[in-house]
């Protein structure tokens, strides 16, 4: 038996150690914000975090998270309870598709934790091991930084070089 | 921890009464006597006009989009149509995903398809018109019910204005349901639009940025069981003979079997179904296609070019009189290799089959395929079928295909359970259907002033269209049998390689410039891959070897690229103006020193587009700093949604352009996952810059006409910076 905490609340499960976390989520816990897109840590859409960090939960046994604390998307924010980056993502419009963007919102949230005025090319850092096909990447930073604690200063910046 | 106000709907829906409906359909016109009920949600006391709108009691509007939502943000799109003239803001919906019937159908296709940048342009009047109508028909009965004229009255999102009073749409539903509906109410002037044109927030944003939009990946359902499909790593092979001992005796596997596609593995989890799936053994029968490998393609598409007998498109003037009377001639061959779609959300459906009744959850561009595909399989009768649309994980043509709805079907019907079927990446970029490889020659003439006089234009490779045809066929014509579909296809196919040119193989080859003497000449070359549609279909090649052949051009004739490409587009005027605009705005750039700019310009899908891509290369690689492009799509709909269009068509095309490529060995894709197919991302990404120029027409396509002139634009970029004329994809320096 493998316990852990999802979300803030204790769970348990019996599953074999192998199962990576995220089919744990998704399949027995049925949490669907998560999402499978490569099956090899590539891609990034299943991006949780564990103990805070940002990690691939495709290739992430079970058993690696045991009595660890794991948030998902769904513990991050929820429609009524947005998270800043949740927000953010409605104002500047970031989803198109929208199945990379609970992996993109979570490595978001590491990386502010973190570093909470990120550079850009921290945030290129940061992000590269998300892909999005629908090319949101320039919506992406641009949430980013405007939650990021560098927004007024980013504001202005963007405003003197006429992109605003 | 920040909120924003959510927008009222999510109000509404909290405090939601939800009870029964009455529904009229809109009246399309359809073959059959009477017409089958809409398959809206039944809610007492709503009232349900036509298939696209229904008032409920607590004045919530739901709004049902007939258009698959594949991240282009149609959904928002369409409500905000329907809203104007129904005056709702479009954000205070309650929106829906469409299932299938005959008034959900594309008024450009005539079937339920999303594809071709189409849905705006197509339902533009249409869902204003049913706006409208629906408007006046509330006004009508605000009128009767109140006792006063109906031009004392206006309305205010939702709500029916009498002098300071306001009464929410729902309150006038009984009596509208006795009127009879109003066909042509009167649409509004573009100068009283209050939600068309403005930056409204995409009504699936919130949804998609808290996990809680559904995909085909999500749904679950009672005693579902997860499969995994065992696939022939070469086109079109069966199996032989079949080991699946190790696979059966593997945890929570419940049963193997062959389908049509390989051999099918169902377990509990998905992870079980994955790991039972390793184990099992297929000897699969040996294919022509083994003697296939990359250089294969090439070398037998340029033999077909030499050999020159294609079939001939669009053919004026004289060509060859025009090459032998031109100042300057230049010949050159371009290549683009096989694709693939590989959309984030891989492959997968639901399917449960319960007696002779059938369900199906997935997200696909082609509904209308659903019911006769799944009835034909599980031979159960059509109207037995329902579909339940989800959110796409990206489509890109690829959900055009039915493929993973065929399987799924086959498996939940052997195995007596509702299945999810979920292919792997390895599946999605091995199995295609793929984007064609082509090899393209072009030869054109300038005379001395510069005008070009003479366009030969070829393209050798497979066929985009037939495949497609062929996997629709079963579901669109539920009368034929399967004997009489293979013979009509295999007569599709035929007819494409002998005497006409399948118009997605060679569009945008010829089409934006002046050429009086123009010849267009198509070889199919078919290695029985399967192929479909790619994002922007054939101009995601044909704009590149177009494109940087008028660049050559203009060099030969010792012009300016956009003077060169302004002076021969005096018959495509809107291409003629963004190519003006875009060449103001290069001529204002001052690139730092090592970046180049290079120009591009295409037409496609009714839109004309022109970029400017600044390139710098160091180190041998290729960088893209920044695109600036600037697009005709008539009315802009939504402008912040024409520009993540436009970023994204750019970005996927930039992926194909300095990435892209499948390579054949023996007849089996080699790439398998995002480490050998790779994908660009954020720190490759560029700035992009969108300027939209309306030039008044009603909407054109957006999802699409951004991606054609990227390649081209960076090729053309990429020939200052260095010399080198890079004419293949994707772009490798020498």
């Amino acid at each position: 038996m493998i316990q852990f905490t999802l979300n803030g609340r204790a769970v348990q499960t019996d599953v074999d150690p192998n199962t990576p976390l995220l089919w744990v989520v998704r399949d027995h816990f049925k949490l669907k914000g998560s999402k499978f897109g490569c099956g090899a840590g590539l891609c990034g859409a299943c991006t949780m975090h564990v103990d805070g960090a940002a990690m691939k939960t495709c290739v992430t046994p079970i058993a690696a998270v045991a009595d660890k604390s794991i948030i998902t998307i769904e513990g991050l924010g929820t429609p009524d309870d947005l998270h800043p980056l949740q927000a953010a993502w409605h104002e500047h419009a970031v989803p198109q598709c929208g199945y990379c963007q609970s992996g993109q919102i979570m490595a978001a949230a590491a990386l502010l934790d973190a570093n909470p005025n990120p550079s850009s090319d921290e945030i290129d850092a940061a992000m590269s091991g998300n892909i999005c096909r629908c090319g949101c990447y320039p919506r992406i930073k641009r949430a980013i930084q405007a939650v990021s604690e560098n927004a007024l200063a980013y504001d202005a910046m963007a405003q003197t070089e006429g992109r605003k | 921890m920040n909120t924003i106000n959510v927008s009222r709907r999510r109000l509404l829906q909290a405090s939601a009464v939800t009870g029964g409906g009455l529904v009229v359909g809109l009246g399309f016109t359809g073959c059959s006597g009477a017409p089958a009920p809409l398959p809206v949600t039944s809610t007492e006391g709503a009232w349900t006009p036509n298939a696209f709108l229904q008032v409920l009691p607590d004045n919530t509007i739901r709004f049902y989009t007939a258009r698959s939502e594949m991240g282009q943000g149609v959904t928002t799109g369409l409500a905000t149509l329907v809203g104007e003239e129904l005056d709702v803001d479009p954000l205070d919906m309650d929106i829906r995903l469409a299932g299938v019937h005959e008034d959900y159908v594309n008024p450009a296709f005539g079937m339920q398809g999303t594809g071709g940048s189409s849905s705006i342009r197509a339902h533009y009047m249409q869902l204003r018109q049913v706006g409208a109508n629906t408007r006046g028909l509330i006004l009508e009965a605000a009128a009767t019910d109140l006792g006063v004229s109906a031009s004392a009255l206006s309305t205010g999102n939702g709500f029916v204005l009498h002098g300071d009073k306001r009464y929410p749409y729902a309150a006038f539903v009984e009596t509208a349901q006795s009127l009879s509906i109003e066909a042509d109410a009167p649409l509004k002037p573009a100068s009283q639009f209050q939600y068309i044109g403005q930056e409204t927030k995409r009504v699936d944003a919130i949804a998609k940025a808290t996990g809680t939009a559904e995909f085909g990946l999500d749904v679950d359902v009672p005693d579902m069981h997860y499969a995994v499909v065992v696939r022939t790593p070469v086109a079109g092979a069966k199996a032989l003979s079949v080991n699946a001992e190790s696979a059966k005796a593997m945890p929570g596997v419940i049963n193997v079997f062959e389908v049509s596609t390989g051999v099918a593995v169902v377990a509990e989890t998905f992870w079980q179904a994955k790991q039972a799936a390793a184990k099992v053994v297929v000897r699969w029968e040996s294919m022509p296609l083994e003697a296939v490998d990359t250089a294969t393609l090439r070398r037998d598409y340029a033999a077909a070019l030499n050999a020159g007998d294609g079939v001939e498109g669009p053919v004026e003037g004289d060509i060859d009189e025009a090459l032998q009377s031109a100042a300057k001639i230049h010949e050159a061959e371009y290549w683009a290799p096989l694709l693939s779609h590989s959309p984030m959300e891989p492959m997968n459906a639901t399917v449960r089959i319960e007696s002779d009744q059938a369900d199906v959850w997935t997200g696909i561009q082609f509904p209308s395929a659903v019911p006769g595909l799944v009835s034909r399989i599980a031979d159960i009768p059509t109207e037995n079928v329902r579909f339940h649309q989800t959110y796409l994980g990206g489509g890109f043509g690829r959900r055009g295909s039915p493929s993973h709805i065929i399987e799924a079907t086959e498996i939940a019907k052997v195995a007596g359970k509702p299945i999810q079927l979920v292919w792997t990446r390895e599946d999605d970029i091995q199995q295609g259907p793929f984007r064609p490889a082509s090899l393209m020659r072009i030869k054109a003439g300038v005379d001395a002033d510069g005008n070009l006089i003479a366009w030969d234009a070829a393209r050798a490779g497979a066929d985009i269209s037939p495949d497609t045809f062929r996997s629709l066929l079963p579901a669109l014509y539920s009368w034929m049998g399967d004997g009489m579909i293979e013979g009509v296809a295999n007569l599709s196919e035929w007819y494409f390689e002998k005497f006409a040119t399948d118009e997605s193989s060679t569009e945008g080859l010829f089409e934006d410039y002046d050429h009086p003497n123009t010849r267009v000449t198509h070889m199919t070359v078919d290695h029985e891959l399967p192929m479909t549609f790619w994002r922007s279909v054939g101009h995601s090649y044909t704009a590149f070897a177009k494109e940087s052949m008028i660049d050559e051009m203009a060099e030969a004739a010792g012009m300016d690229e956009v003077a060169f490409r302004l002076q021969n587009t005096q018959n495509t005027p809107r291409l003629n103006n963004v190519i003006q605009v875009a060449g103001e705005h290069m001529a204002k750039m001052n690139p730092p020193e090592g970046h180049h700019l290079g120009f591009a310009a295409h037409h496609s899908f009714y839109t004309d587009v022109a970029e400017i891509a600044e390139v710098s290369v160091e180190n041998g690689k290729i960088r893209v700093h920044k695109v600036t492009c600037v697009l005709d799509c008539g009315q802009a709909v939504n402008p912040d949604i024409v520009r993540s269009q436009i970023e994204g068509g750019v970005i996927y095309g930039l992926t194909a352009t300095l990435y892209g490529g499948l390579n054949l060995e023996r007849g089996a894709i080699k790439e398998s996952n995002f480490h050998d197919y790779p994908m660009l991302r954020m720190n490759e990404s560029p700035e992009i810059e969108v300027v939209i120029v309306n030039s008044g027409t009603k909407p054109t396509g957006v999802g699409e006409p951004g991606l054609p002139p990227i390649a081209p634009a960076v090729a053309n970029a990429v020939y200052k910076a260095t010399g080198q004329r890079l004419r293949s994809l994707p772009l490798q320096l020498a």
